[in-house]
């Protein structure tokens, strides 16, 4: 338990200026406002810089990093930047992710009284996360471990998650003390799940219903590979190659081979083209001999 | 987060235990520098039990390396004039535990990285490497100190004018290694018992940090305080508390279980509290270098009476330290009213189904690894001879998730029952033929006394003092391969030969009445506690 509760928000953003502002917005409103907000700038090309020097708000750090390295990147060197500054805990979320103004109260009164009333430490607590019509958003569903409902009771209604996406999620200090930061080199997709999936080792995450975001995405669609397109192989293909690489290192090849057995099911559901199955087992591939290091704080 | 108003119950806990945890630091560090003024810088741990306290030297500023995001706040305690030194240290709060660190000190033990495909395949290899490369190392290790420090008598021309507070009723101070479960730890905690009834108060400190999980087995009584040194005071600094304490608390009598920090501390007692005095409790004799028996002979001149519980530690006493004047011997036995009635034994010659249990902590200590081999080579001599094999394992630890699978990989998952240590033991031991113990090293275990007294025959490895308890039919050797081959040619032969049988029951009820007969601790300590009780001439009397 804790008595220090120094909050650092860190949201990484590239090119919605308009977005970044209504998040910059939303956490102004919150009922406990984190001390630090770190804006980290994937270098953009818009007008993200000024929008954010126009908020004015004294407790945003703008970071501009030189160039895009992207959400995987943002999120290492903004953890990094929190965690040496002395954050006990970081809100990660995304700038296109909009917290209703208890958010992130609900979260750490989650952490808190969780680790009050049942005397482990979660690894992180996530919210829940809503599409802009108020259903939930796909692609943001927290992972339940087995045991998911082991303290889910009338009052207190919190489940037990192993792995969730970066869209407002609250990681305690120890929990990058002791298992380091998200992998820069992964650039996008998979990183949040990697990342939940190593800290949760130590206990899993709890999931807090009453922490609710807004995910302002172009549609509600889930990570699911029957679903990928010519325009969208570019994600679906850093996806396959960084979730291959983790299912390498956590289980071998048994893991990389259950996983791909999973994506072929999919694209072969969705009927995906053969020019694109190809591309994604190729990403695969890749992933085989792509080892990315881990680095600690 | 900026703005926190409502009080939320989870935030009150979490004050109150600052609070409490404030309140003993400044009691500690008020008593250690009563002259001083002092800046307590107080920082949130992240470790529930390491807390690295740092006291600065006289002078010395808070530099950067001291500090960290973990700051909470300073405590001041005004000095007794304006001008009194200042005192600084950094001390950590540590958190308190989670319900898995409270379950298990240590994480579930795997064989190491290179290894582990080896324990897979042939775990009696593995533990042989072990058992040799151990060897290896003790026969390498670099040796202590063996030789006695030296201190003189004084003279009576020299008597420091300081007296205790004689208004305080009479005092012990009891030093454990640690509040955690083991066999010294249970004789410390009766040794507070026992204190407390000879009407001491009792003052207990512990030199090991750790989360102290058997803390709230000390009794809940006024007269019965736990001093938090080992969180909060550097080792240096204990001799300088302990001066203090001793003086306004009229502590008369310290008892030492295993607690390097309070033997550290008594060259500086023996000077400044001459009317102290010290007795100390030793159980085994490590064998790489000694233990604590080394520790305690080393400092002997400093003690007034080594309290040892085996023949053996009287041996090494007068062997390697020439002081079997300062030596008692008191059993960790109950005092029976007349002859002890010990029960007929458990196993029977030609049973078909022999009972087995092992009851210990799963760590390296007690080599739950060969138990569950021996259990996996016993399964098969029960295949061969007809005999159904039931075992009951009694404990928690590291090693118990390796000892599960490797029992399952025996084909022994439905016949082996696993129970936490808060189990029944002589019930369990009342059913059991023959108890298992084939640890690396022991003192002298009290679960023999407890097997022998409801019938259950202990298969024992020849180390320690086992063999006092332990007749040498039922001994086996330190050798991992060979104890396990040797506790099956026991157990068939006890099977097979009805006189041999009966001759190892007579052998071990023998053991136990020659044991039975000697003093207790309970005996051989009570009577010092009662005249510290009293005053100093009947402590000066007896000791």
């Amino acid at each position: 338990m804790s008595v220090l509760t120094n909050t650092a928000a860190v949201i990484v953003t590239f090119n919605r200026s308009a977005k970044l502002a209504r998040v910059l917005d939303a956490l102004a409103a919150q009922t406990l406002k984190p001390d630090t907000i770190y804006v980290i700038d994937n270098a953009s090309t818009d007008d993200t810089e000024a929008v954010v020097a126009a908020k004015a708000m004294p407790s945003v750090r703008y970071v501009k990093l030189p160039k895009n390295v992207g959400g995987a990147g943002g999120f290492h060197e903004g953890m990094k930047i929190a965690y040496e500054q002395g954050a006990n805990y970081l809100w990660i979320s995304d700038d296109d992710a909009y917290p209703e103004p208890d958010a992130l109260e609900k979260l750490l009164d989650g952490i808190q009284d969780f680790e009050t009333r049942h005397k482990w430490r979660p690894s992180f607590a996530c919210s829940r996360v809503e599409w802009i019509d108020g259903t939930l958003c796909e692609m943001n569903t927290p992972m339940p471990v087995w045991d998911w409902p082991r303290f889910l009771r009338a009052d207190s209604l919190y489940a037990l998650v192993v792995s969730c996406s970066f869209v407002s999620v609250l990681i305690p200090r120890w929990a990058v003390k002791e298992h380091g930061l998200p992998i820069a080199d992964y650039f996008i997709w998979f990183d949040d799940a990697e990342y939940t999936r190593r800290i949760a080792r130590s206990y899993p995450g709890i999931f807090v219903p009453e922490s609710r975001v807004t995910h302002d995405t172009p549609e509600n669609k889930g990570v699911n590979y029957s679903l990928v397109t010519e325009k969208s192989l570019w994600k679906f293909a850093y996806g396959a190659r960084n979730e291959t690489s983790f299912h390498r290192r956590e289980r071998g090849i048994v893991g990389v081979l259950g996983f791909a057995n999973r994506v072929r099911t999919e694209m072969k559901r969705g009927n995906v083209p053969w020019s694109i199955r190809r591309r994604i087992f190729g990403a695969i591939l890749k992933g085989w001999s792509f080892r990315p290091p881990i680095v600690q704080v | 987060m900026q703005d926190s108003t409502t009080v939320k119950p989870h935030i009150m806990e979490r004050q109150a235990y600052l609070q409490k945890e404030v309140a003993e630091i400044s009691a500690i560090y008020r008593r250690c520098f009563p002259g001083h003024a002092l800046q307590l810088v107080v920082e949130e741990g992240d470790d529930p039990a390491r807390t690295d306290p740092v006291v600065l030297d006289a002078g010395q500023a808070v530099q950067a390396q001291h500090l960290s995001s973990q700051y909470l706040g300073r405590i001041d305690l005004p000095g007794p004039h304006p001008d009194a030194p200042v005192i600084r240290a950094v001390l950590r709060i540590p958190r308190t535990p989670t319900k898995g660190e409270i379950a298990n000190a240590e994480a579930p033990w795997r064989a190491p990285r290179v290894l582990r495909p080896l324990f897979r395949v042939a775990p009696g290899a593995y533990e042989y490497i072990r058992y040799t490369a151990e060897r290896f190392r003790a026969g390498r290790i670099r040796r202590h100190n063996w030789k006695k420090l030296p201190f003189g008598k004084g003279s009576p021309i020299l008597v420091p004018s300081v007296q205790p507070d004689a208004a305080a009723r009479p005092a012990i101070l009891i030093g454990f290694h640690w509040l955690e479960v083991g066999g010294a730890e249970k004789m410390a905690f009766d040794t507070v018992n026992w204190a407390l009834a000879a009407g001491l108060r009792v003052f207990v400190v512990a030199s090991v940090p750790s989360i102290q999980r058997l803390a709230d087995r000390l009794p809940d009584h006024p007269d019965v305080t736990f001093i938090r040194l080992d969180r909060y005071l550097p080792p240096r600094l204990w001799p300088l508390y302990l001066e203090r304490l001793a003086i306004e608390e009229n502590i008369r009598l310290i008892h030492i279980h295993h607690c390097s920090h309070l033997y550290a501390s008594l060259a500086h007692l023996r000077v400044s509290v001459p009317w102290i005095r010290v007795l100390d409790s030793t159980h085994i004799v490590e064998y790489v270098d000694g233990g604590y028996p080394r520790m305690s002979g080393v400092w002997s001149n400093y003690i007034d009476l080594h309290h040892v519980i085996s023949g053996e530690l009287v041996d090494f006493y007068r062997d390697r330290f020439h002081v079997p004047h300062r030596v008692k011997l008191g059993r960790m036995l109950t005092r029976h009213d007349g002859e002890v009635a010990l029960p007929a034994l458990n196993m029977t010659v030609g049973a078909k189904v022999l009972r087995v249990a092992f009851i210990g902590r799963y760590y390296y200590q007690k080599r739950p690894i060969v138990m569950a081999r021996t259990l996996g080579a016993l399964a098969r001599w029960a295949r061969r001879n007809g005999v159904e094999l039931r075992a009951t394992l009694v404990g928690e630890g590291p090693f118990r998730r390796e000892v599960e699978q490797l029992v399952r990989s025996y084909g022994l998952g439905d016949a082996v029952e696993f129970l936490s240590a808060s189990a029944d033991v002589p019930g369990l031991l009342r059913k059991s033929d023959i108890l298992l113990l084939p640890s690396n090293n022991e003192g002298l275990a009290l679960v023999c006394y407890e097997a022998i007294e409801q019938g259950c025959i202990p298969i024992s490895t020849d180390v320690g003092s086992q063999r006092e308890i332990v007749p040498s039919g039922l001994l086996v050797p330190h050798d991992p391969g060979a104890a396990v081959r040797r506790s099956v040619a026991i157990v068939n032969r006890l099977w097979r030969d009805g006189t041999f049988l009966a001759e190892q029951g007579a052998a071990m009820q023998a053991c136990y009445r020659r044991l039975a007969a000697d003093p207790t601790a309970e005996e051989v300590l009570m009577p010092i506690y009662r005249a510290a009780a009293t005053g100093a001439p009947a402590l000066d009397d007896i000791l």
